[in-house]
């Protein structure tokens, strides 16, 4: 029974991670159909951000701050300086040009910062421990699941609720009629990429206070995970990524504790074999987006 | 195009440019080499040699991603397996037994030679290939792409823990290294050999119409998934080999060999050159080996004209990404562009090969039949585009179906077509129902259907077009030559059968739908709208068109037009929708003056000053915008 609720607790908690990266390549992808294979990398420089801030002497939270803002302005960053040039083009050409941004910015960390991790080292009483009812439970993966949570209705409440979230949602539909309609379309875009890095940071501040470093291969590795996870859900589907972010955490945290030794190396295997036989019997995903083609 | 070209010898001269541009691969693979290997030394030779295996490879990536538009991650996953399984069925016994020595008895001690080991590691390429891509291959777009990177994380992780088989993330040793210049260069010239004549072959056609259009493509008859898994098989397989050369040259590897860098120098001379074609991955491989090189140089730091550079860790990273963000903002179709390398069939060069392929003549009279719809009904969010609908159309008669915009019509034929599902009802075709096969199995009936928005094949000739349907159709090469040549005449394309498609007038496309989906031999043509946009000239013609096809063939037409005028002209029997049912049906003239019709189309209150000069109804509508 404890073992349930902490693995329990284990699986909403990574799963919160994939879903907000997921979540965020979906946005991005809905409205101006980019895989952003540089998300990874927007991540691990808001790691760097809070390395670097820590390193010049900030409170910690500051230096979480500043690593989530360093996640958005890099978003940004991308945004106006390679994917700008790009709008309209083909989905293989957007995915090849964010691959190759992805490749140069890696070389960039490992040359600018340093190839081996670099360690972030948080308040020793962040890292501490509660117990319910017999059960030890970790503080970081229960904050970081309410962080997550919080994000996802604050996204939802932004996207449902406000003006800007209406033209993004708009923008998925047409971004051309958008346009024609008098919506600075250039600003709607940006929106979604600085939400997508801000939940890209946010990731990065858990990942980080879970993992205690950083290194130029830090966001790539989950957000492999939110790729699978963003067709899983259907591509271009938002709940789809959510929903499918928590699937996938779920599988790996399960696979994880149930699976005999002998097989645990075979673990992402596993779970990524899972994920392409649930295509097989779902092509178009989970909760697969609208298509609105007219033949 | 050459001036006065004569259309009859086109398929002559596309086969002579086919040849070609193959020996244009060829010979550019081959100057490389040359200049390598002769003119800088031994240096140059081991360029030579990794530059040949990257060809192969690169073409062997492109037999998929080429001609389905799709980019794969998952191709290190096979060239991963290849060099395995080839190294330890190739290794020395003795050094086997003492490095790997948990490895399977069914693995252990074989000892075999390259060659011998060759048809098992093939075999073994295109199992794992068929095996990966009965999921991949129901994918389409980037969702196959990001399931293609999965496949290669798997093969991945798999290889860093089957421990007994690979020594895990150590190095892998002990593998011959019997690739030199000649083996290397031989199989590069094999694969752009297997790879120009896959992507012309049937298969290459119907997997390149299908990465144009899924839909026209399936209406023709081409499973779309088929078509992908084909590719995805062959080019699998062709990479595993790739893997096994590449394993042999190296003669020690280890799993990060086969993982991302790899596979993104590979995608990158891809895209460097041009995905669309055999030509343009030789051509890429060739810029970005002699890049890589020229990069490397400077990669440990370096002196040039007096500044000395730093050492840079990953230079020649950087270098390639700068390679195609430079390429897709100046040329995103590559250094090559869209089309094969070499010239085409329309080139001058071959205007002096004069043998004339003879059109088909036309086909014999299709037996009577009826498409008929039963009580069709659709509905969107609510809304009821189509409420049980009920018609015939017989062969032997153009049937009208006009109506205002928004009245279902072309909501009707998709679901005829099975484009979409119907909520209720039927179509029939003598007493087989339609409604039970799949969209791609309606044509195999009879029923062939042109699209209100056009929808050709963008990156293909007029001429391949038309061959593409009528492959699907069945015929073999030569048949199906002469009957795209009888197509095009019919409709006065023949002078532009080397023009790709998406270069043609819109007239002339509209005209080249109609003759693409009368390639297929139907019983009964579902045009829908094919005068939408024509001058009233374009109209008049492409009327006396579709009246000679008619009269000759016997076939059913079902014509969906917004044009009053042109329908009536060719109709000998008009239904008419209105809000997604029919209001009317009967002989055109009888048709025109029902007051319901009237209605429909101009409103109540001035119907009865209209009807009795229906002529003008025509003009009004016929402006009407195109939904």
């Amino acid at each position: 029974m404890d073992l349930i609720l902490q693995q329990t607790i284990n699986a909403i908690s990574l799963g919160g991670v994939y879903a907000m990266l997921a979540l965020g390549l979906a946005i991005v992808f809905s409205i101006v159909g980019l895989i952003n294979f540089a998300h990874g990398d927007i991540m691990t420089f808001g790691g760097y951000g809070i390395f670097l801030s820590l390193a010049f002497g900030f409170p910690p939270v500051a230096a979480l701050t500043i690593g989530i803002g360093a996640a958005v302005v890099m978003a940004l960053a991308l945004e106006r300086t390679a994917f700008r040039a790009m709008r309209g083009a083909d989905v293989v050409i957007l995915l090849i040009t964010s691959f190759a941004v992805s490749e140069i910015l890696k070389v960039l960390f490992q040359n600018g910062i340093s190839a081996r991790p670099v360690p972030i080292s948080l308040p020793a009483s962040w890292s501490g421990t509660y117990q319910i009812g017999g059960a030890t439970i970790g503080v970081v993966p229960t904050v970081s699941i309410l962080v997550a949570f919080g994000s996802l209705a604050g996204l939802t409440w932004v996207l449902r609720r406000t003006a800007t979230g209406m033209a993004m949602r708009a923008a998925a539909q047409d971004l051309e009629m958008l346009r024609l309609l008098g919506v600075r379309a250039n600003r709607v875009v940006a929106v979604a990429f600085a939400l997508s890095g801000l939940l890209a940071g946010i990731a990065a501040v858990i990942w980080t206070a879970q993992r205690g470093s950083v290194d130029p291969m830090m966001g790539f590795f989950p957000v492999l995970k939110a790729f699978i996870a963003t067709v899983l859900g259907g591509l271009g589907s938002l709940g789809g990524a959510v929903l499918a972010g928590f699937v996938i955490g779920a599988l790996e945290v399960m696979t994880q504790a149930f699976l005999p030794d002998s097989l645990s190396p075979y673990r992402d295997a596993i779970v990524l074999g899972l994920v392409i036989a649930a295509l097989l019997w779902r092509p178009d995903g989970l909760l697969p987006a609208a298509n609105a083609n007219r033949s | 195009m050459g001036a006065g070209a004569d259309p009859l010898s086109h398929p002559a001269r596309l086969r002579a440019a086919n040849l070609t541009r193959t020996l244009v691969c060829l010979a550019l693979l081959s100057l490389a080499v040359a200049v390598l290997a002769l003119v800088f030394g031994r240096a140059g030779e081991r360029i030579a040699v990794q530059m040949c295996v990257n060809v192969a490879a690169v073409v062997a990536l492109g037999v998929f991603c080429g001609n389905t538009g799709i980019v794969s991650f998952g191709h290190g996953a096979f060239m991963a397996v290849g060099a395995y399984l080839s190294g330890i069925l190739t290794m020395p016994a003795a050094l086997q037994a003492s490095s790997l020595p948990d490895l399977p008895a069914f693995l252990a001690g074989h000892e075999l030679s390259f060659w011998m080991a060759l048809p098992v590691v093939a075999l073994t390429g295109l199992g794992f290939a068929a095996l990966s891509g009965s999921a991949i291959a129901r994918l389409a777009g980037a969702s196959a792409a990001i399931a293609s990177l999965g496949l290669l994380i798997i093969t991945h992780g798999v290889g860093i823990a089957a421990r007994e088989i690979t020594r895990g993330s150590q190095t892998f040793f002990g593998v011959p290294r019997i690739v030199d210049l000649w083996v290397a260069f031989g199989a590069a010239l094999v694969f752009i050999l297997i790879a120009r004549a896959y992507r012309e072959s049937a298969q290459g056609l119907f997997a390149r119409a299908v990465r144009d259009d899924a839909d026209a493509a399936a209406a023709l008859g081409i499973n779309p998934a088929r078509t992908r898994f084909v590719s995805w098989c062959l080019s699998g397989m062709l990479c595993t080999v790739a893997g096994a050369l590449y394993g042999h040259m190296l003669g020690a590897f280890s799993p990060a060999s086969f993982y991302l860098s790899l596979v993104f120098a590979h995608v990158a001379m891809m895209i460097v050159g041009g995905m669309a074609s055999v030509g343009g991955a030789v051509a890429g491989v060739i810029g970005v080996t002699l890049l890589q090189d020229s990069v490397r140089q400077l990669e440990g730091g370096a002196t040039v004209l007096g500044v000395t550079l730093p050492e840079v860790f990953g230079l020649t990273t950087v270098a390639l990404g700068l390679a195609i963000l430079l390429v897709i903002w100046l040329r995103p179709s590559g250094l090559v562009g869209a089309f094969e390398l070499g010239p085409g069939a329309g080139a001058r060069i071959f205007e002096r090969i004069t043998r004339r392929t003879h059109p088909a003549p036309a086909p014999a009279r299709v037996p009577p039949a009826t498409l008929r719809a039963e009580g069709l009904s659709r509905s969107f969010a609510g809304v009821k585009a189509v409420a049980g609908v009920s018609f015939e159309a017989p062969t032997g008669r153009v049937t009208g179906l006009i109506g205002p915009n928004g009245a279902g019509k072309s909501t009707l034929v998709n679901l005829m077509t099975r484009q979409y599902a119907a909520d209720g009802g039927r179509t029939l075709i003598g007493d087989i129902d339609l409604s039970a096969l799949s969209r791609e199995e309606i044509v195999r009936h009879g029923v062939s259907r042109s699209f209100q928005n056009l929808r050709l094949f963008r990156g293909l000739t007029v001429y391949e077009n038309v061959l593409v349907a009528a492959l699907a159709a069945g015929h073999r090469r030569g048949q199906a030559a002469a009957i795209a040549l009888r197509e095009l005449q019919a409709f006065d394309l023949g002078g532009l059968a080397a023009t790709r498609a998406d270069a043609l007038p819109y007239g002339a496309r509209k005209r080249l739908e109609i003759a693409r989906a009368l390639a297929q031999d139907p019983a009964i043509l579902l045009l829908d709208e094919p005068a939408a946009g024509m001058n009233p000239a374009e109209t008049d013609d492409l009327a006396d068109r579709l009246i000679a096809v008619c009269e000759a063939r016997g076939i059913g037409i079902l014509l969906i037009d917004h044009d009053l005028r042109f329908v009536n002209r060719l109709s000998d029997w008009t239904v008419v929708m209105n809000r997604g049912e029919v209001i009317a049906q009967g002989k055109p003239e009888d048709v025109r003056a029902d007051p319901a019709v009237i209605e429909a189309y101009i409103g109540r209150g001035r119907t009865a000053a209209i009807a009795a000069k229906t002529e003008d109804v025509a003009k009004p509508i016929q402006q009407g915008a195109t939904p």
